[in-house]
């Protein structure tokens, strides 16, 4: 008990001694709890936060993919392209065809 | 009365709920009652309108899944110009990478009179840059640079199809089935408000705070083959090098189905580079002639009035006429194309000699005005046909009742004068007398893939039927008898085709140029089963002119196109499909 409490009670110690005690603890309770409540906020957008810069990162990852893969689509057709498919045959010894005829095949499968 | 240490104590005490009494109202001002105003200021600090990176363009494909057009990835580069101390510095280190000159990067860089007083003021600097572009100025490490991801179509086959699948312009304008599909093909761009970055991105709290993401574009498949349609543009090209012809136009269609197997047309373009045509004036060459450009068909429009006479039942196998080399009909004298008289001819006679007073007979004499312009109708012309293709013209068609109508024109258009048509309107009409009288609308996309994995196939659709099964397997007979007699040209070894000739003159003003015709031929087969048409058509073919007619030009062409689409399309021969 201070100095200032005893002079305003002339010395004499209260008899609500043990409700005080008692206040005390539910207010250091009431703290600690509120504390608590407040770490666990400040954990949980801390954690958000975190989480979003993830959700971003992959974003733009699979962002990054994509344009990949689209780059990499228009570069396989390119390669596949019949003008391009027409110069590697050529330079592989490939002529166009000239005449094309069906071969009949009769039902024991021998040509007729 | 207090004196001493508890009267200070009671002093500062009452200092101190003073101060935080103070306080507890300024808290209670500004978090309550100015709260609105200032989070408008604050959010003015850190809020900004931010796009994200634009969504791919839906891609085109061709019938077998290969890309036709797709998207290439670039970047839109611009600049927060109140941040840039020395313009024209940053040009000097921006250029090389903007592959712009430097002076029109510097006043790109500065400030506008009008903007001196806007707080933010962004100008765009380039677009469509590279990626290695992209990675170089980044390593600038300029604050005020912003590099926007963003695409370029791009098409890998270069101009094969050009006219076909056309180009969207940056306003949304274009041409071909792009421009038609836009809407399907362009992916859903989303800008919205939120907290940005010092460099206007999006604070990563973004990413979860509920922002849209885009919506890529839609997938075609489209009905053309590449193969089919490279191998025609090749034949349309050695056509018109053959016959020294100006353009030309080959149209191969499923006439079961309506489904267009290839579309070529020349003159050409590189729809990749749209914009240095447009630069140089060209944009002539952006409309397809297969469907925006009409022609007078000439005799192949034959095939019409023969038809609908047949159907309405005003002649049949048995009908003749005595051919004297002309006719006089509402004021003006019809000939026939060589001015020769042919006796007493019947319907296989007038389409294998392709003569122009028999047709001007059944029409004027046996069908009437009335009759034969709603067979012109049902046939679909003078309407566009309905493909998915922009700038589809209807063509030209004057009926009775029509101001610039006279008696005179049911004479020349039963033969194809006096009438435009498009190629594609008149592939689409023989496509119905092949298809047993039912007229399919000619349809590019076969099928739509949504980014959600939905596929939806796009059936044929029949947009009529202006003939009878019936009239339509008489005129199958009567086409392939002509062309067994007339035009050995269009015939195909073990395949019966059915098809007409056309030769039509050109109109200029005040009549029709002497020297120049259009030359064309459709026909389908193999008969009895008819799964390919093909039309071919060749404006101005500069030959002698014992060759400038439709079977000496455009017949071969369509020979050589049809007997190698026979053999990629394994379809059998007659022979074959008729049986033992």
């Amino acid at each position: 008990m201070s100095v200032l409490w005893q002079k305003r009670t002339h010395g004499v110690p209260r008899r609500r001694r043990q409700w005080e005690r008692t206040v005390a603890i539910a207010i250091v309770a009431l703290t600690l709890v509120v504390t608590l409540l407040i770490l666990a906020y400040l954990t949980l957008v801390a954690s958000n936060v975190r989480l979003a810069r993830q959700i971003w990162e992959v974003g733009e990852a699979v962002m990054t993919q994509e344009r990949v893969n689209e780059a990499l689509r228009v570069e396989i057709a390119r390669q596949s392209a019949i003008p391009r498919l027409q110069e590697r045959s050529l330079a592989l010894g490939f002529v166009p065809a000239e005449k094309v005829d069906f071969v009949r095949l009769d039902e024991e499968g021998g040509e007729r | 009365m207090m004196r001493g240490p508890e009267a200070r104590v009671r002093f500062i005490t009452f200092l101190l709920i003073v101060v935080l009494m103070l306080l507890v109202m300024q808290l209670v001002r500004i978090q309550l009652l100015e709260h609105p105003a200032y989070a408008q200021e604050a959010r003015a600090l850190v809020e900004r309108y931010y796009a994200l990176p634009s969504p791919p363009w839906g891609l085109v494909t061709d019938r077998n899944g290969d890309l036709l057009v797709g998207n290439q990835p670039v970047f839109d580069v611009g600049a927060e110009v109140e941040m840039i101390g020395d313009p024209v510095a940053a040009a000097e280190r921006l250029a090389p990478h903007l592959h712009r000159p430097v002076g029109e990067i510097v006043a790109a860089l500065t400030l506008r009179p009008e903007e001196q007083e806007r707080p933010f003021v962004w100008h765009p600097l380039a677009q469509g840059i590279s990626q290695a572009d992209a990675e170089a100025l980044s390593a600038l490490h300029l604050p005020w640079l912003t590099l926007t991801p963003s695409w370029r179509r791009v098409y890998p086959e270069g101009h094969l199809a050009a006219h076909l699948l056309g180009f969207v312009n940056a306003e949304g304008d274009g041409y071909g089935l792009l421009a038609y599909e836009q809407r399907l093909l362009r992916g859903e761009r989303v800008v919205q408000m939120g907290e940005v970055t010092g460099s206007s991105a999006p604070m990563p709290e973004e990413a979860v705070s509920g922002f849209t993401m885009p919506y890529p574009g839609t997938t075609l498949r489209l009905t053309i083959d590449r193969t089919i349609q490279a191998f025609v543009e090749g034949e349309l090209d050695k056509a018109l090098h053959d016959y020294s012809a100006e353009s030309g136009t080959i149209i191969v269609m499923d006439p079961r189905t309506g489904a267009i197997l290839a579309m070529a047309s020349r003159p050409v373009y590189e729809p990749e580079h749209y914009a240095s045509y447009a630069k140089e004036d060209e944009t002539s060459l952006f409309l397809d002639p297969a469907i925006s450009l009409a022609y007078e068909p000439g005799s192949v429009f034959k095939l019409v009035t023969v038809a609908a006479a047949l159907d309405a039942g005003v002649a049949d196998l048995d009908w003749s006429y005595e051919d004297r080399g002309y006719l006089d009909y509402g004021g003006i004298r019809v000939y026939n194309w060589d001015r020769r008289a042919y006796g007493q001819q019947d319907l296989e006679g007038l389409l294998a000699h392709s003569l122009n007073v028999g047709a001007a007979t059944l029409a004027t004499q046996a069908l009437g005005a009335e009759r034969f312009y709603d067979y012109v109708r049902a046939f679909g012309f003078g309407q566009t046909t309905g493909i998915e293709l922009m700038e589809e013209a209807p063509g030209i068609l004057r009926v009775p009742g029509d101001w610039q109508w006279k008696d005179s024109d049911l004479a020349t258009n039963a033969f194809g004068q006096g009438i435009a048509v498009t190629p594609l309107q008149m592939a689409t009409a023989v496509a119905a007398i092949a298809n047993d009288g039912r007229l399919m609308t000619p349809y590019v996309v076969a099928e739509r893939r949504y980014p959600d994995g939905r596929v939806v196939p796009i059936l044929p659709r029949e947009a009529g039927r202006p003939i009878s099964a019936r009239t339509a397997r008489t005129m199958w007979t009567l086409m392939a008898r002509a062309v067994e007699r007339e035009v050995p040209q269009a015939q195909v070894p073990g395949y019966r085709i059915a098809g007409k000739t056309g030769t039509a003159q050109i109109p200029v003003e005040g009549g029709y140029d002497p020297e120049a015709i259009v030359a064309s031929f459709v026909g389908f087969g193999p008969i009895p089963d008819p799964q390919l048409l093909v039309f071919v058509k060749l404006d101005r073919p500069h030959v002698p002119p014992e060759m400038r007619w439709g079977s000496t030009t455009a017949a071969p062409v369509f020979r050589r196109v049809a007997s190698r689409l026979f053999t990629l399309l394994h379809i059998p021969p007659s022979e074959a499909a008729e049986g033992p």
